[in-house]
């Protein structure tokens, strides 16, 4: 008990994994990562295993989903799976407990140090079978990820954001796409529950050497965020604000928040629940993407938002986000269409400003704009989600900075040389390659 | 599809009787040589090629050279991950290494240009979102310029090319006016197959000096649309829809809606209302199969080869036998799917698509070839 409540008072520090496996020696493949808190199934509770666990300071949160019985078990805590609004919710006792449940059931007003989902779609380019053979040339491919709801969680609440999200059911993924889940989910600030696929979790439990390699490297990416703890301090710098809720299109993946971020531009999410001028402050353009559900004084705060020269776009007070429900997390083709209106006003109003940072040859990478409280440093976040290095990447970042490092997992950061952009609209970087994910720090 | 054998290719070149007479068109000198990679000083190589053509400087001095390239589908659309200059765009280092060239030549004016895929917005932003330094070509040469064609651009007006005779669907472009206002009009093209016109090379490439404010999917019905987001399938490739009536519209509206059919008689009639006075062929790498990674099929190769010449139906004549092509076939090999540009352009009086009529200097072709079909 001692423990958990220790362990308790350090969420934020809690990297998390699910485990597949009761064999207490299981744990040393563990012990080599900075993952500190394992999920298990009810098969795995094994005591052996809790008590090495507890020794080695790695919580143990027990899955339990609805109707399921709870045994006695030396657990850290609970972790609730899935939805319980119909009851089926164990008594706890002391234990903490985590709720990882439907997107639409995310209480990110309950004051929980914790909210999370197991829905999610997978992150990776999507290549449809219509866009693999065209007659002619056509458009870039679209990313599919989950950064742009958990943008929009994290602005909706200060406690940490789980993605619980597994692999889809019968895939054996390479390990760049756990390294894409993990950065699809960090680079916001979020944290994706680390979940291996059924058969690199037996490789890796039988401690194939293919498997231990690729175990490493999402090791060294989970490393690479962890060893920065301020920066997850940081907060969005993107001019462009999206004021939306959770009925309007906050809880959905490939919403306008994702259609922005795959346009590249800096893009920051404000619930209307908690839009004021604070919120604001920073924003030179504005959407709105439900006024009429505003209140008067969520209202007013828009209109000093526009008489202080800024640009607010509202959509049409007809139109409406297709409602959200519980089983559902993605638009159907028929409702992005109905969203198609008032994207192409975005895409008119933002044109070709640099609301933060403008990237280049940046089709498969997204990308999320962070600065310090202080102001300096910035941080440009980014994430390929290709199964290929992507190579000479330009950012224009909006201001004025003498230095650019780069931070990649596993290398030293490297000096990257800084230019005026000649149009006047910042500093110019150009970035050689990056693999996977990378970070870009501007002073 | 069917290739030209080497007997074939020389059966050609020592008059063996052909479908059409070329006897009449004009003819020019085409240079091959060999080029293994990028990381080879391309400058020397481009710069000795017009040499053993007459020299450059002749060419360009105190003129205003505007070089089309080939920057064909949206830079986001990579082909196994690998950067789009050794693939289907024209490579970045030939770029630099040309403007270098003018620049040394004694240009006055040196631009670029492409109607960049699905954007009106700058040529320098599509060449960053190419993954290319743009910084570094404008330190090139003195008065390096972009220009995106794909509609007004820094104009105020489109320019009106006629097709001589008349033309074959359409009887004028209204095209960019950095295509008027250049003495000296060069292709920087690649050497690929292409889905409907059987090879992309410099002639092919001009299909892209078509704005898609006028000829695009997304075009206005009455005035060009300044803001094109999509490419010219409907209006070129199938004719579904007629460019904007800004525009001249098409001569014949009920002829065949098939892109084999149409896509060489518009290439070739393009050529012929905007000539191109230097030609350049990049068979470095590239792909075959195709003319971009929306072609199902299409694969990595590495012909290790340039190709310059000052007449475009000659180069490209000598560029489709270096491909292990028929460059007069009809209804075989490279062009079994589609009409041939090459005879097409040459009965438009472009130039001569006949291999015994055109001098070739440097590496012969047989020893160039580098069959393109498996």
């Amino acid at each position: 008990m001692l423990l958990a409540l220790l362990l308790l008072t350090n969420f934020a520090d809690w990297i998390p994994a699910r485990w597949t496996s009761s064999d207490p020696s299981s744990l040393e493949l563990v012990r080599a990562t900075p993952i500190n808190c394992l999920l298990l199934e009810k098969e795995h509770w094994s005591p052996e295993f809790l008590d090495k666990a507890a020794g080695l300071g790695i919580a143990t949160l027990g899955v339990v989903r609805p109707g399921d019985a709870l045994p006695k078990a030396k657990l850290t805590g609970l972790m609730l799976e899935g939805d319980f609004s119909g009851g089926g919710e164990p008594a706890a006792g002391e234990l903490p407990v985590i709720r990882v449940g439907p997107r639409a059931h995310m209480d990110f007003a309950g004051g929980a140090p914790v909210v999370g989902t197991h829905q999610g779609v997978w992150p990776g380019i999507n290549v449809t079978e219509e866009d693999a053979a065209k007659a002619a040339p056509t458009g870039g491919p679209w990313i599919d990820t989950n950064a742009g709801f958990l943008r929009f969680a994290r602005a909706a609440t200060k406690a940490e954001i789980w993605i619980a999200n597994r692999p889809p059911p019968g895939t054996a993924f390479p390990t760049a796409r756990y390294l894409q889940a993990i950065g699809d989910a960090a680079i916001v600030g979020a944290r994706w529950v680390v979940s291996l696929d059924e058969d690199f979790s037996r490789r890796l439990l039988a401690r194939e050497e293919k498997a231990l390699a690729g175990w490493e490297t999402i090791a060294a990416h989970l490393r690479f965020y962890q060893n920065q703890k301020p920066w997850r301090g940081f907060t969005p710098r993107g001019q462009l604000a999206l004021v939306q809720d959770s009925a309007s299109g906050g809880l959905f993946s490939g919403g306008i928040l994702d259609m922005i971020a795959v346009k590249h531009t800096p893009v920051r999410a404000v619930p209307s629940r908690l839009l004021s001028d604070e919120f604001m402050e920073g924003a030179r353009m504005a959407v709105s993407v439900d006024p009429a559900a505003l209140t008067e004084e969520q209202k007013e705060t828009l209109g000093r938002f526009t008489r202080s020269g800024n640009t607010l776009l509202s959509a049409p007070a007809q139109w409406k986000f297709p409602p959200v429900t519980a089983d559902k997390i993605t638009l159907s083709k028929e409702e992005i269409e109905t969203i198609d209106a008032i994207w192409k006003e975005i895409n008119s109003m933002t044109g070709r400003r640099n609301l933060g940072a403008r990237l280049f040859n940046v089709s498969t990478i997204l990308s999320s704009l962070v600065g310090a409280p202080a102001g300096t440093p910035v941080l440009l976040h980014l994430v390929n989600y290709s199964d290929y290095p992507v190579e000479s990447i330009t950012a224009h970042v909006l201001g004025k900075y003498t230095k650019a490092m780069l931070h990649e997992p596993g290398r030293a950061p490297r000096s990257m040389p800084v230019y005026v952009v000649e149009e006047g609209t910042g500093t110019g970087i150009d970035i050689d390659k990056v693999s996977t994910i990378a970070t870009l720090v501007l002073e | 599809m069917r290739s030209l054998s080497r007997r074939e290719l020389f059966a050609q070149m020592l008059g063996a009787p052909l479908a059409l007479s070329a006897a009449t068109t004009p003819t020019a000198p085409v240079a091959i040589a060999r080029c293994n990679s990028y990381g080879e000083d391309q400058a020397a190589l481009l710069g000795s090629m017009f040499d053993s053509l007459g020299g450059l400087e002749k060419l360009v001095r105190n003129k205003t050279v505007t070089i089309k390239l080939n920057l064909t589908g949206s830079p986001a659309l990579k082909f196994q991950g690998r950067p789009l200059g050794v693939t289907h765009y024209t490579h970045p280092s030939q770029v630099g290494a040309l403007a270098h060239l003018l620049g040394r030549a004694g240009a006055r004016r040196i631009r670029f240009v492409e109607s960049c895929w699905g954007t009106p917005g700058p040529m320098e932003e599509y060449m960053l979102d190419s993954g290319w330094n743009v910084r570094a070509f404008e330190n090139a040469a003195p008065k390096v310029e972009f220009e995106n064609t794909n509609a007004l651009g820094s104009s105020k007006k489109y320019a009106r090319f006629k097709v001589p005779g008349g033309g074959l669907v359409f009887p004028s472009y209204d095209l960019n006016m950095a295509y008027q206002e250049t003495d000296v009009f060069v292709s920087l093209a690649k050497l690929k197959d292409h889905a409907t016109c059987g090879v992309t090379l410099a002639m092919k490439n001009i299909f892209g000096i078509t704005p898609a404010s006028i000829y695009g999917d997304d075009a206005g019905k009455d005035e060009p649309n300044e803001n094109p987001t999509k490419g010219r399938v409907e209006t070129c490739h199938f004719g579904k829809r007629q460019p904007s009536s800004s525009a001249a519209p098409e001569l014949k509206p009920a002829s065949s809606r098939e892109s084999g059919y149409r896509m060489p008689r518009i290439t070739a009639e393009l050529v012929a209302a905007r000539p191109i006075h230097i030609s350049i062929i990049d068979g470095i790498e590239t792909m075959a199969g195709g003319e971009g990674p929306w072609i199902r099929g299409v694969r990595l190769v590495k012909p290790g080869l340039m190709i310059v010449g000052t007449n475009p139906v000659t180069t490209d004549t000598v560029g489709t036998a270096c491909m292990g092509y028929d460059p007069r076939a009809q209804g075989a090999g490279a062009f079994a799917k589609c009409d041939n540009t090459l005879l097409l352009a040459e009965q438009l009086g472009a130039g001569t698509a006949d291999l015994k009529r055109i001098e070739v200097r440097g590496v012969p072709i047989g020893d160039a070839m580098f069959r393109f079909s498996l």
